[in-house]
């Protein structure tokens, strides 16, 4: 029997033992796309980051600050936008669309509203609710309160970063101190277009940047992944409309000197009013590049520009870095969840808290996600050589034996279990090493054991 | 300014014809002063990768600060006049060696340099510089909050003008805006620059927001969009429009106009105060023969008095406010810093006995390097502002005393003469002078680094893990009570390391704000006993030649009183 089906069936026991409806809603829970929240300091680029996503400019952006409460978008049959107020009720409300962005009547005082959903029919949104959030260290401390409340309500987190500040480190360490672990955190470093003076060397810069953060010791701890992400990029590849491209190529079919002289500076581009918007959409960077690709004969039409600004956004590489860090965990982290309600809901000594604790204690993913906590913490004292190789049999690049042993995914099954059966041997030796600590033995254990469910698998 | 220079020139020949060596010697070093005035400190601050170094770079038309997407401005650089150019790294104790200019930039973002050096020092041949400003580019490392940030905030209490620099990405964030504040408290003369206005072309509504984020927060200061990379580009092309487009012209003008020329005047204010001083000094006698010549007899009793209470002016009563003053000061000064770190200390084992500072040490270090020095600044500017408080007092009580002096004098009778034609008269700008010349008093604290002293917590040798024997011999419950007993026993040491930590920082600021208490005390000491002297000797002066006209006869005595009104 699976983690996910045991936690469902403690979980129905408790709902039918005490009918609780917090347990009822993380019982629910159970079976809905797993919740991710997008945080970040005002104009990190949060929804921006979440249009591209999405793959559609459904959030409103603005160049000052523009989202005020917390917005969950979530998969739907069709476009709907419903308002939870603090008092507990709900209520479906109507909304425009301007540019594509859901504008949203909200019919109540801001400050009695407590979020909002938003239902749009994708794909993308059936495998991971995403949440926008306002940006913290935002100069209305309303707003700034309420981005910091509500991630208890998230299984993951992606932080977007425009350089590290003190405020992010504090965020990230607040979030760990609740149901944060550097286990669901994926950093982005966002806005990575504007990095180094939007030159068009501007993402390897980012790349630099990024890499960079990722060996920082202090943030590893907070967030083991930073991905460069041009948002406004991301989210323009996925919406770049006819219209626009052909407004490209005629910039693109000037005399170079005219292009210099007009992409020098965002006022002189914006000088029309066309060309405004699409520096709105596309940003400096975004055109300049788009400027070269059409010019030098790279991209020929919208479709091809579309995809080559998406690869550039570093989209893609983020979308990866989810499905392997978040969405490969999705049933471990959201069983960690209902579990966790458990404990908030039942007195202790009940014999469900009881068989919650079986579970945790006995269920292999949650042993490997609390060590890889430790091992990412710092806790856990693995000689470094081997805390890289630990990391990922744990899953911490993504749960498939070949992301496991580091192999590529070409790698045959006999290699799979030549790797495996060496890996195996390995930690079992550590495992039964008198010198190794007492912790490196247990987590050593859990190794070979992930190992011989490689095997097995 | 030349009609000022004029005057004390005036001034001085007549100070020398009266004899007064020490009064055109007090004219003398006024006009030095306002000739080769001290350099204005202008501090460039803000977050990190907000385009500080771009900024000085582009004002300075140079390329003498580091720009990097990635690596940041390590250590402060002070970019002043100098022909022809050059560089030199300061030392902790203020030691300058020059090194190569081209060296510079590589100094300037080197975190780890051994030994430390505490800022750049560059000298460049340029005409903002020659006109007296000194900038200075602030490191970005660690940002705002951060222990850098707080000693930035210490080097801005004795800068003469800030530039808040804010990029044109978004709008100001709350610690921007605290930050913004702070500022301004330890320097009136702030400005915040929106740079990168050329990569977002939204910038005039970013500008129009901060405006109003400013206005919220009741802070009065202007916003002035630039855009440093148009303005070294127009400076390869020679091209004035486009110098124009990059709104450096903006920011200059202020520089030139709100900065230096407000400087300017007030030095101008400070030595036409100076120049009113002496020249009552010198009236004083002609004032004095004439009301003899007109009333003999009062005149030698009350200038013999005036005489006599100039000779205890020296060691008047404020003398008393100022001793008493600096005792309160330095008490003040020193329980506020005890009280700053006792707090600190409290804190930080509030947070260590939260924690097993084996996993958060680093994070502690950082913590505690922070609160320090943000106690260290907070009693500088707290040192500061109570020292120019005193500076007022001991002014007002020596200037009320100067004024009794003549409190027996008879009423002074319009008259002309020469040394009158100056329009400032000392009785009645009165206590006010005084205080003109003490708004320099900053310059009585040292440099700009005073808070050398601040280093960092040392790393803890943690006792040894719980390891194999240990394993071995106990259960599993003894295990556990051993681990708990290990992070009981790192707390301590954790503890114990942050009392040592707080003592040496307390010690290293104790010593330094004593010491800058010190001069405090003497400067205001010797400038008021200096005046005090000369105010004596006018007096003594004063009475000698009542005296001397008193015994003149009858006949001369009304050709004196005619020859005096001609």
């Amino acid at each position: 029997m699976t983690l996910l089906s045991r936690t469902r069936e403690l979980l129905d026991q408790a709902v039918g033992a005490t009918g609780d409806p917090r347990l009822v809603r993380a019982r629910h829970r159970l079976d809905e796309p797993l919740r991710v929240a997008i945080a970040g300091k005002l104009k990190a680029g949060k929804s921006t980051l979440l249009n591209a996503l999405i793959g559609e400019g459904v959030a409103p952006t603005d160049a000052g600050e523009c989202t005020r409460l917390v917005t969950w978008y979530a998969d739907g049959p069709g476009y709907m936008a419903m308002c939870h107020l603090r008092d507990g009720r709900a209520e479906d409300r109507p909304f425009v669309r301007r540019d594509g962005a859901l504008r949203i009547d909200l019919g109540h005082p801001i400050d009695d509203v407590d979020r909002l959903t938003v239902r749009v029919p994708s794909a993308r949104l059936r495998r991971h609710t995403l949440i926008d959030t306002p940006g913290i260290e935002s100069l209305s401390t309303e707003v700034s309160a309420r981005a910091s409340t509500v991630h208890g309500g998230a299984d993951a987190v992606v932080y977007l970063l425009r350089h590290l500040h003190g405020g992010d480190v504090r965020f990230l360490e607040t979030f760990q101190g609740g149901v944060g672990t550097p286990v669901n955190v994926v950093g982005v470093l966002s806005r990575a277009d504007e990095i180094g003076g939007c030159r068009l060397d501007a993402m390897t810069a980012a790349a630099r940047v990024a890499a960079r953060y990722t060996s920082d010791e202090r943030l590893r701890r907070l967030c083991p992944v930073v991905v460069p992400v041009a948002g406004l990029l991301g989210a323009a590849g996925a919406t770049l409309r006819e219209d626009e491209y052909r407004a490209l190529a005629q910039v693109a079919a000037l005399p170079m000197d005219d292009i210099v002289e007009l992409l020098l500076t965002a006022d002189r581009f914006a000088a029309i009013d066309d060309r405004r918007r699409l520096l709105g959409r596309l940003g400096l960077f975004g055109v300049r590049l788009s400027a070269r690709l059409i010019r030098e004969g790279e991209v020929t039409d919208a479709a091809g520009l579309a995809t080559a600004l998406t690869s550039h956004s570093g989209i893609s590489s983020l979308r990866a870095v989810l499905a392997t860090h978040i969405e490969g965990r999705a049933d471990v982290l959201k069983a960690r969840t209902a579990l966790a309600a458990l404990d908030d809901c039942l007195p202790p000594g009940s014999p469900l808290i009881a068989a919650a604790e079986r579970i945790r204690a006995g269920a292999h993913e949650f042993v490997e996600l609390r060590l890889l906590h430790d091992l990412r913490s710092g806790r856990l004292g693995v000689a470094d050589d081997r805390r890289g190789e630990l990391d990922l049999l744990l899953g911490g690049a993504g749960g498939s034996p070949r992301d496991r042993l580091g192999l590529p995914s070409s790698a045959p099954p006999e290699e799979i279990a030549d790797a495996a059966r060496a890996a195996q041997a390995r930690w079992q030796r550590l495992a039964e090493h008198p010198l190794s600590s007492r912790d490196v033995r247990a987590a050593a254990r859990a190794a070979a054991r992930t190992c011989e469910g490689i095997l097995a698998g | 300014m030349t009609d000022v220079l004029a005057q004390l020139a005036t001034g001085r020949e007549l100070a020398v014809a009266a004899g007064r060596a020490d009064l055109a010697a007090r004219l003398e070093r006024a006009e030095t002063t306002l000739r080769t005035g001290a350099d204005i400190a202008v501090a460039v601050v803000g977050e990190f990768k907000q385009g500080k170094s771009s900024l000085v770079n582009a004002l300075l038309r140079t390329d003498l600060c580091p720009v990097d997407a990635d690596v940041v401005t390590a250590l402060p650089t002070i970019v002043r006049f100098g022909r022809p150019p050059a560089a030199f790294l300061i030392a902790d104790n203020d030691k300058r060696d020059a090194i190569e200019f081209s060296e510079a930039a590589k100094h300037i973002t080197e975190i780890d340099a051994e030994p430390a050096a505490r800022a750049v020092e560059v000298r460049l041949d340029r005409r903002l510089l020659g006109a007296g400003l000194a900038v200075i580019d602030t490191p970005g490392v660690g940002g705002l909050e951060s222990a850098q940030g707080n000693l930035t905030m210490a080097t801005l209490t004795l800068a003469g003008a800030a530039l808040f620099v804010t990029d044109a990405a978004q709008e100001l964030t709350a610690p921007e805006v605290d930050f913004l504040r702070r500022t301004l408290q330890r320097c009136p003369r702030t400005a915040v620059v929106l740079t990168k206005t050329d990569l977002h072309a939204e910038w005039r509504r970013i500008a129009a927001i901060n405006e109003g984020h400013l206005r919220a927060a009741g802070l009065d200061v202007p916003v002035v969009p630039v855009s440093s990379f148009l303005r070294l580009r127009a400076q390869v092309r020679d091209d004035t429009a486009l110098n124009e487009e990059s709104g450096f012209p903006r920011l200059v003008d202020w520089l030139r106009c709100d900065l230096l020329e407000t400087v300017a005047a007030e030095r101008v204010a400070a030595a036409r105060a100076e120049l009113s001083f002496v020249t009552a000094q010198l009236r004083e006698r002609l004032d004095a023969q004439r009301a003899a010549a007109v009333d003999p007899g009062t005149a030698v009793a009350a200038y013999a008095e005036k005489a006599r209470r100039g000779a205890r002016l020296e060691t008047g009563t404020w003398q008393t406010v100022l001793g008493d003053g600096i005792q309160d000061l330095a008490a003040d000064v020193d329980h506020d810093l005890r009280e700053r770190l006792r707090l600190m200390i409290n804190q930080g084992e509030a947070l260590l006995a939260a924690s097993d500072p084996r996993d958060t040490w680093r994070d502690f270090q950082a913590w505690a390097a922070r609160e320090a020095s943000r106690a260290a600044a907070d009693n500088l500017m707290l040192l500061v502002n109570r020292a120019e408080q005193l500076a007022g007092e001991v002014a007002r009580r020596f200037g009320m005393e100067a004024h009794d002096l003549s409190a027996t004098l008879p009423p002074a009778v319009p008259a002309l003469h020469k040394a009158r034609d100056f329009e400032l008269d000392f009785q009645q700008s009165g206590l006010q002078q005084f205080l003109g010349a003490f708004s320099a008093a900053r310059v009585a604290y040292g440099g700009f680094f005073l808070l050398g002293g601040v280093g960092a917590l040392v790393g803890v040798a943690w006792a040894a893990p719980l390891g194999l024997l240990a394993g071995v011999a106990f259960g599993r419950r003894l295990v556990r009570a051993e681990k708990e007993r290990q992070v009981q026993q790192r707390r301590h040491q954790a503890g114990q390391e942050l009392r040592r930590y707080v003592d040496e920082v307390g010690f290293h600021v104790g010593r330094d704000s004593r010491e800058a208490v010190r001069r405090t005390q003497r400067h205001l000491r010797d400038e008021f006993a200096e005046r005090a002297r000369e105010l004596s000797r006018s007096a003594a002066s004063a009475s000698a030649a009542v005296r001397e006209v008193a015994a003149l006869p009858e006949h001369q005595r009304r050709s004196l009183l005619g020859r005096l009104e001609a």
